[in-house]
């Protein structure tokens, strides 16, 4: 501890505040050399830009994560919002290139409004963000299970754009998702909301003191997230073509790893979004990395596993001595 | 004098009260909730059904006791369910008959011991949050199994982890047996050993505990590894329960054990719990799950019903609890 502490005073202090962004490009960079050895069509633009599309759905949903657990929470609910919006949107749909626009717009509305429930629940009731958010999640699920019990609706061509189009070369979805990545990270440096959130994730005994507004924040934070689950629902409505009432499953744990990856502290008030969207890039250029070795999907969860625990462990973000 | 301590005396019982219902607040709610389970159907409190009742009380119990050990100390183990799935794998591992039960028992025991060892390593050598470290061996246990099993476990679980996983002795499950026995061993060592007041210092206030002399990493890593052995127990018997196994058994259970830890006052914050309060969080989570049953919804409304009632209980009991954040 002594040797990684001395390093630590010994960096220069852009390196000491920014060592987790650091450190996640550096791992990024290096599992990027070991594709080179693997194969040679891995370090190709076109493979880069396959593994840039791929993020789109675990930046989506991390980004609002990402606010969730710097406010000092964490939001559960995020599968079954993404099953649920899933469903409605390619439901709704139908297949109907009039209605895309309003059934949009409708989504979206309806997966802040849940977002704000989750903040509503939590200011009024007391109840850790954890609990209300997982209640949250099972009566979303069920809610998914009533509208639809197998596969739903289906989308227009059109509609399709979102997940397969390309503007200026550019898949489209994952640009939407870093364009929103980056305005949030903004909003999160500049907007006097923004750095409340973290005063209430670092400290909520003194953010109150001070008399800040917790309810607001909450709002906002819970909000994004629904927002966020609402655009994921969108863009895997567009990939497959049809909502499925167990999509977004395996949400609820994989957006937390890019958060932590990507420098945020789980207890939370330390890191930020722009860590989270590098932290999605790294794991889907893992995932195809080990793909192009032909590792098996088994063998890829270990490996996944393997990797997060070994990152995590070795550049840790501590809060100081205690 | 005498007229301060007038004022002073009617509120000390007040405030003993309150100290008292925050505590054990919780336990209304199983006359309450038992005696709506007898208002909606005579048959819920049949000797039939309260015995059912216990045999799918009992792995949720071991599981939440361990995850109250873990909590205590400022954790959360995620990594349970997989745990009981890895378990529940290596049950059907052997022959499948009798004499290789020793064998499946000290095949989890390793790797139980080993996951709960690699969980608390994790947390306290190398500082990485609880839930991070727990969903990583979640994870890491989910990609051995399935390579193991190549996606589809087959073989057949040992007859004798059958009987007490599912075999009941004069209507009393022997699962509840083996529950009472580990329950009244975990509650002496966590309420009445000074390992247990250790682990509450640990999680109440680990400076402290260090200034103390206390080897909190150590008393730490000891919960997780309490907690994974508890959970390849239930998983032992959870599969003896279902007869077959897939890749999937005691999925849930993770975030079930905590939300009962929740409902029976263990603090998210650590430093506060019991193992009576587990056992009736998850008394409480079993209890209800059966009434909903007994309405005859259909699953959906159930699920729904489920997450509202989390939230409720939660609402109920943590009204006085700083980790609510207010």
């Amino acid at each position: 501890v002594t040797g990684a502490l001395s390093l630590r005073s010994a960096m220069p202090w852009w390196l000491r505040s920014n060592a987790a962004l650091v450190g996640v490009m550096v791992l990024i960079g290096a599992v990027y050399l070991a594709g080179t050895a693997v194969s040679d069509r891995f370090p190709t633009f076109n493979n880069v830009l396959n593994v840039y599309e791929q993020t789109t759905d675990l930046a989506l949903v991390s980004i609002g994560q990402t606010l969730a657990v710097l406010s000092g929470g964490i939001d559960l609910s995020v599968g079954s919002l993404i099953s649920l919006t899933c469903c409605l949107t390619s439901g709704l749909i139908n297949g109907n290139p009039d209605r895309v626009v309003p059934v949009v717009a409708a989504v979206l509305a309806v997966g802040t409004l849940v977002g704000l429930v989750n903040a509503g629940v939590v200011v009024v009731l007391r109840v850790h963000p954890l609990i209300v958010t997982l209640g949250m999640g099972a009566i979303l699920q069920g809610m998914t299970l009533l509208y639809a019990l197998g596969p739903v609706g289906r989308v227009p061509r059109s509609f399709s754009f979102l997940a397969y189009g390309r503007v200026l070369g550019l898949p489209l979805g994952a640009t939407i998702a870093v364009v929103l990545g980056v305005i949030i990270a903004l909003l999160m440096r500049y907007l006097p909301l923004g750095r409340q959130i973290y005063a209430l994730g670092s400290d909520a005994d003194s953010a109150r003191l001070v008399g800040l507004r917790r309810t607001s924040a909450l709002m906002l934070v819970y909000g994004c997230s629904g927002f966020c689950c609402a655009a994921t629902g969108l863009y895997l409505a567009a990939r497959f073509g049809v909502g499925q009432p167990y999509t977004g499953v395996n949400y609820t744990l994989a957006s937390i790893t890019p958060v932590v990856l990507g420098g945020t502290l789980l207890s939370g008030g330390r890191g930020g979004v722009v860590g989270t969207l590098l932290g999605a890039f790294l794991i889907a250029l893992l995932n195809n990395l080990l793909n192009f070795m032909d590792v098996s999907k088994h063998y890829q969860l270990v490996a996944q596993a393997a990797i997060i625990i070994l990152a995590v462990s070795i550049y840790v973000d501590r809060r100081g001595p205690e | 004098m005498s007229t301060s301590a007038e004022i002073a005396r009617p509120a000390a019982p007040s405030r003993l009260a309150r100290a008292l219902f925050a505590r054990f607040g919780i336990l209304l709610v199983m006359p309450v909730l038992l005696g709506l389970g007898g208002l909606m159907s005579p048959a819920f409190l049949s000797t039939g059904n309260l015995s059912n009742l216990l045999l799918q009380f009992a792995p949720l119990a071991i599981v939440a006791m361990g995850q109250s050990l873990v909590m205590i100390v400022r954790g959360l183990d995620l990594s349970v369910s997989s745990m009981m799935a890895t378990a529940a794998v290596i049950a059907t591992g052997f022959s499948g008959s009798d004499r290789d039960v020793a064998m499946v028992v000290a095949t989890s025991a390793v790797g139980a011991s080993a996951i709960g060892l690699l969980n608390g390593v994790l947390v306290t050598k190398r500082q990485v949050s609880p839930f991070l470290a727990t969903l990583a061996t979640m994870i890491l246990l989910q990609g051995f199994r399935f390579a193991y099993t190549q996606g589809a476990p087959s073989g057949n679980v040992p007859p004798l982890l059958r009987v007490l996983g599912a075999a009941k002795l004069g209507g009393i499950p022997y699962n509840s047996l083996l529950l009472l026995g580990l329950a009244t061993w975990l509650a002496i060592v966590l309420h009445r050993s000074a390992f247990g007041r250790r682990i509450f210092i640990v999680g109440g206030n680990p400076v402290t505990g260090r200034l103390f002399g206390i080897r909190s990493d150590l008393i730490t890593i000891a919960c997780y590894v309490i907690s994974s052995c508890l959970a390849a127990i239930a998983g032992l018997l959870l599969s003896g329960y279902v007869g077959l196994v897939d890749n999937w058994v005691g999925q849930g259970y993770e975030l079930d054990s905590i939300v009962a830890c929740v409902v029976g006052g263990v603090s998210l914050k650590g430093g506060r719990g019991s193992i009576w309060g587990a056992l009736t969080g998850a008394a409480v989570i079993v209890v209800l799950a059966n009434e909903v049953l007994l309405l005859g919804v259909p699953i959906q409304v159930q699920m729904i019903i489920k997450g509202a009632v989390i939230v409720i209980a939660a609402a109920f009991y943590t009204r006085k609890d700083s980790l609510s954040g207010d």
